[in-house]
């Protein structure tokens, strides 16, 4: 999958049974990234920007349509094949970080190594924390790092394994404006070096300004900016 | 009161949100676990002074040698007591020409309060309850007389100047026995007819008992006004006095019980701290915005406290319903060994609540008022606060409470102290342990760099680990206490009544006849020893004359004030064993000295090396005491306080005894001897033997009920502990699976963490449980047991076992969550 998109959703739908019956988040996305782009989601909150970008990532099924990363179509994977998917290509940045408190920064970096089976985990995921400005803190706890520094750590999580396809949920959402800055041109800099294809999703329109292309879900659509 | 209606409401929809259920399931089963054992304990612990009763044919006695005041007996009856008369003394029974030394028992209208006469027609009939006594101008009488004097029931015997008919043979007398005084065969009659025999005149020797039997807190009452104003004379007895064996075997079992209660409390108090904890840690955001919101910390503190005591009445009324009915299991289990229960009281349920609130403010509260500390400002920061929650205070607090509750429900403070110290000595060691093997395993994976490390558990949550390892170790622990070593114990106790205990006294055996005897009893192949008996009295100890009135102690001022038995002998019985001093050597030639038994020898106030002074007759002995012994009494062998080394008291009169096993079908012995030697007297102590060896059963039970409670307690631990990482795994199986894991290495990894974790407390509880049983044997029941080194195998099978199965079960599903909660919640992380 060199060339065209990388990521491609055919006419995805999702729908949840709501205490008031059926919430219809959106339908019929088409959607067509290609490799190396940068794609900023925006949105007013609750419409879904976060389920879009699970189902993208393959942590859930859609209710109609699919998605393919690459040539293949996940949404007909089962689970396990789905994470096995994940775990060579496709990395993630959450907005709450997700940090495991009982491994260290250098710990945290090496789990998605682990997962995947690499050869060379340590020096990769020292080379990642280097890239992310912490090497000297190798050794501390998430509780021990700042909301910034750990998200970066999280960022490095992402990158270790060169995932083909980055997506990242409001990134810098818990962050101050600097800090959030800061992160964001992290973001772009891995992302050109390592040729990844970022998707994120934002509330920050300076942040989306940023990517090659801006889409707006709204009212179940997805609108080009 | 709005505070109230508020820390009612915040108590509702914690409940509602789910965040109280595990607090309160684990302050429930405690509560239960408490109250159910304390109910048990308080009816068993009654029936089993109601079996002793029976021993004493009521729950009090007063007996006199001269007649007893009404005042006691009215006394008696006001307070709603039942009241029985018994009189007994020495006669000759007469039929044709022959006579016979018999025991007559004349008893009273509603004899024997406790327990039940068994009787038939003849000795060999299956034994049926007497519903009545002997009605006048019968006699009921035990079958050796029969035996003895050739007659059969229906035939007529004299008394005095009555004749009575046989009416019924005696087979079960449950006060028969009492200190093996009663030494010839009984005949019961009716007490109304004493007077017509003109037996008993003003001189005449005999003993008066009145018998008291009702609700405990009646009697008791009715004890402290008889205390108060009895004559001299008057001596009172309760269940279980005066027999060592029946006496050991009682607080043995009480003992039990009550260890096994302790256990139950800590097990307990280990869920509490686990589960308490994490709610106050997903409480600090909330108490962070209320503070923002401008609640004070007195504020706080006061809404938290209401809290808990709101929950801890609730849980405490659900708890005690509970534990009332898991009594009620047990005791439908134990139907056919308590026949008689006192009915339930009161006092466990008052106990439950109480319990409740003690356990909610010695493990739950401070950690929760620690909240009151959480900076506001956490509202902007998140990591601001986290450290509240840190600290010893909050285990100091629960350790206190762990205490109190011991002292309470051990009764005994030194009991409290040496359990207390043996539980938290445990604690830190199984710490120690799980710290030593979580260190070692992390150390060893981070040096070795190799994969699969971080995803284990140990390595990620090494708190977490470590405490479960401590709480399932401890459960565990009580779990093997209560099953191998509790059965390893039991068996060691059991071993010291053996089979072959004796169940034949032979007493008042005259000097020309201890040869005849001995030989006819080698003959019949009886092993035994004939020994001497002296009786004498204690007038001085080094010299200072010894006053009964000077004792505290009712039981050596008894000693004391009344003829005891010495006996000497060359060698050191095998039953005996010297704790202090040295047992004299060297046959006839050795210097005039004394052995004395240890607990005797305290309660009378005499050390090694004191100088005893005897009067026996008219003749005074002296001699110092050179060695205090210890005396398994459960052998029912010979025994005696006070040994004089041989020759020394070979002037005085003597008679002589001797006890010997005789197996139930070699029985024809007995009259062959009572014949051969018609003075000596023959006791059957079967029936004692019979009576002690039900009460140890009873004790097995009990205790067996007891440690099914204690290993409910430890598998509550267990899901505590899985609960209480139940969101930790749940976020981690989702942030695995986005990262890339499958959910067959998620389960593989959470069973490896449960082999690990189950294996590491397991071995910990194995070691632990046999150097506590060791411990506990020595210095708690005085019997001698070894360290049993299969215990850290049986402690790695069971762990293993327990752990994975419980955990594998209590995490099934937990890891098939959607990882898409992690773009959801920002409470994680
Ligand atoms: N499993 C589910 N069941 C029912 N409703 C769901 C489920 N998951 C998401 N929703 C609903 O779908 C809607 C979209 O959620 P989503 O988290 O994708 O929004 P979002 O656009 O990311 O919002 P925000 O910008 O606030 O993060 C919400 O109304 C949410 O309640
Ligand atoms: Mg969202």
């Amino acid at each position: 999958m060199q060339i065209g998109s990388v990521l491609r959703t055919e006419r995805l739908g999702m729908r949840f049974q709501g205490p008031g019956g059926e919430i219809r988040l959106f339908q019929d996305l088409d959607l067509h990234i290609d490799n190396g782009e940068t794609v900023a989601i925006l949105g007013a909150s609750g419409c879904g920007k976060s389920t879009l970008l699970g189902l993208l990532a393959g942590l859930d099924t859609p209710t109609e349509g699919r998605v393919l990363v690459g040539d293949t179509d996940i949404t007909a994977l089962d689970e396990d094949a789905r994470a096995r998917l994940r775990s060579r290509h496709v990395g993630f940045v959450f907005q709450a970080f997700h940090l495991l408190s009982g491994l260290t920064a250098l710990e945290n970096i090496l789990l998605p190594l682990e997962l995947a089976g690499h050869r060379d985990a340590q020096r990769l995921a020292r080379d990642a924390l280097e890239r992310v400005g912490l090497a000297n803190r190798d050794r501390h706890y998430p509780r021990q790092l700042s909301g910034g520094e750990q998200q970066r750590v999280a960022i490095a999580r992402a990158f270790v394994t060169a995932p083909r396809l980055l997506l990242a949920d409001e990134p810098t959402g818990n962050l101050d404006r600097d800090t959030g800055h800061r992160i964001s041109d992290l973001l772009f800099t891995l992302n050109r070096e390592q040729q990844t294809t970022l998707v994120l999703v934002t509330h920050d329109p300076e942040l989306a300004g940023r990517c090659d292309r801006v889409l707006h879900l709204d009212g179940g659509r997805l609108v080009a900016a | 009161m709005s505070t109230l209606r508020l820390a009612l409401r915040m108590l509702l929809r914690d409940w509602r949100a789910g965040e109280l259920r595990l607090l309160a399931l684990a302050l429930v089963l405690s509560v239960t676990a408490i109250t159910g054992v304390a109910w048990l304990a308080d009816r068993v612990a009654g029936a089993t002074e109601s079996r002793a009763s029976e021993l004493l044919g009521g729950d009090r006695a007063l007996v006199s040698d001269r007649p007893i005041d009404e005042v006691h007996a009215l006394r008696a009856l006001e307070q709603g007591l039942s009241v029985s008369r018994t009189l007994e003394f020495a006669s000759v029974i007469l039929v044709g020409d022959r006579t016979q030394l018999a025991a007559l028992k004349a008893v009273g209208e509603g004899y024997p309060l406790r327990g039940q006469l068994q009787v038939g027609d003849d000795p060999d009939a299956k034994p049926e309850t007497a519903t009545t006594i002997p009605p006048r101008g019968e006699v009921w009488v035990e079958p050796r007389l029969l035996m003895q004097l050739g007659i059969a029931v229906g035939d007529t015997v004299e008394l005095g100047a009555r004749q009575f008919i046989v009416g019924r043979v005696l087979l079960l007398e449950p006060d028969r026995g009492r200190g093996f005084q009663s030494l010839a065969p009984r005949v019961m009659f009716n007490l109304d007819d004493v007077a017509a025999t003109g037996l008993v005149q003003d001189a005449s020797r005999v003993t008066h008992r009145l018998l008291v039997a009702g609700e405990s807190p009646d009697v008791e009452a009715w004890q402290s006004t008889v205390q108060a104003d009895r004559a001299e004379s008057v001596r009172l007895e309760s269940p279980g006095e005066g027999q060592p064996a029946v006496q050991r075997a009682m607080d043995t079992a009480k003992r039990f019980l009550g260890l096994s209660a302790l256990l139950t409390v800590v097990v307990g108090g280990v869920a509490m701290l686990l589960t308490i904890r994490r709610y106050a840690a997903r409480h600090l955001d909330r108490v962070a915005i209320m503070r923002c919101l401008g609640a004070t910390q007195a504020g706080i503190a006061f809404l938290f406290t209401t809290k808990m005591i709101l929950l801890g009445l609730a849980t405490a009324l659900i708890g005690t319903v509970l534990g009332y009915l898991v009594h009620l299991v047990m005791l439908a289990l134990l139907a056919d060994f308590l026949p008689s229960l006192p009915s339930p009281g009161w006092r466990p349920a008052v106990t439950g609540i109480g319990v409740a609130q003690v356990i909610l403010l010695g493990f739950a509260l401070p950690t929760v008022l620690r909240l009151r500390k959480v900076p506001p400002l956490r509202v902007l920061r998140r990591d601001l606060g986290g450290g509240v929650l840190k600290g010893v205070g909050v285990y100091l607090v629960a350790l206190a409470a762990i205490f109190l509750l011991m002292w309470w429900q051990a009764g005994d403070l030194r009991l409290a102290v040496y359990v207390f110290v043996a539980v938290t000595g445990t604690l830190s060691l199984l710490g120690l342990g799980a710290a030593l093997v979580v260190g070692i395993l992390r150390r060893g994976w981070r040096a070795g760099g190799g994969s699969g490390v971080l995803v284990s558990a140990i390595g990620r949550r090494p708190w977490t680990t470590g405490v479960q390892i401590v709480a399932l170790g401890l459960g565990l622990m009580a779990l093997l206490l209560l099953s191998l070593v509790r059965d390893d114990l039991l068996q060691t106790w059991q071993d010291g009544v053996p089979d072959d205990a004796a169940n034949y006294f032979l007493i008042n055996i005259q000097p020309d006849e201890v040869d005849d005897v001995a030989d006819m009893l080698a003959e019949a192949g009886v092993d035994t020893e004939v020994r001497p008996m002296v009786r004498g009295r204690l007038v001085a100890i080094d010299g200072n004359a010894v006053d009964a009135g000077a004792y505290e102690d009712p039981r050596a001022r008894r000693a004391v004030s009344r003829e005891f038995n010495l006996s000497w002998l060359e060698r050191l019985p095998a039953d005996n064993s010297v704790v202090e001093g040295r047992f004299w050597k060297g046959g006839d030639t050795v210097d005039p000295q004394l052995s004395i038994e240890r607990e005797f020898a305290e309660r009378i106030g005499v050390a090694l090396g004191d100088t005893l002074r005897f009067r026996f007759g008219g003749d005074y002995y002296e001699a110092p005491v050179t060695s205090l012994r210890e005396v398994k009494w459960d052998s029912f062998n010979v025994n005696f306080f006070v040994l004089a080394s041989p020759g020394f008291l070979e002037d005085a009169p003597a008679t002589y005894l001797t006890s010997f096993y005789l197996p139930e079908d070699s029985q024809v012995l007995l009259p062959r001897l009572v014949r051969a030697f018609p003075s000596v007297t023959l006791i059957d102590i079967t029936s004692i033997l019979e009576a002690v060896r039900s009460i140890m059963d009873q004790g097995v039970r009990v205790v067996e009920l007891m440690a099914l409670l204690t290993l409910v307690s430890g598998l509550v631990v267990l899901l505590a502990a899985l609960q209480v990482t139940r969101e930790e795994r749940r976020f981690e199986s989702a942030l695995l699976r986005a990262l890339g894991g499958s959910r067959g290495l998620i389960r593989r990894l959470a069973l490896t963490e449960f082999l690990l974790l189950g294996g590491a407390a397991g071995v910990l509880a194995g070691a632990g449980a046999a150097v506590a049983g060791y411990w506990m044997a020595r210095s708690l029941f005085d019997l001698d047991y070894g360290i049993n080194p299969l215990l850290p195998v049986a402690g790695l099978l069971a762990g293993v076992l327990v752990v994975t199965v419980a955990g594998a079960a209590a995490t099934r599903g937990l890891y098939r969550v959607s990882p898409m909660r992690l773009l959801k919640s920002s409470e994680e992380g």
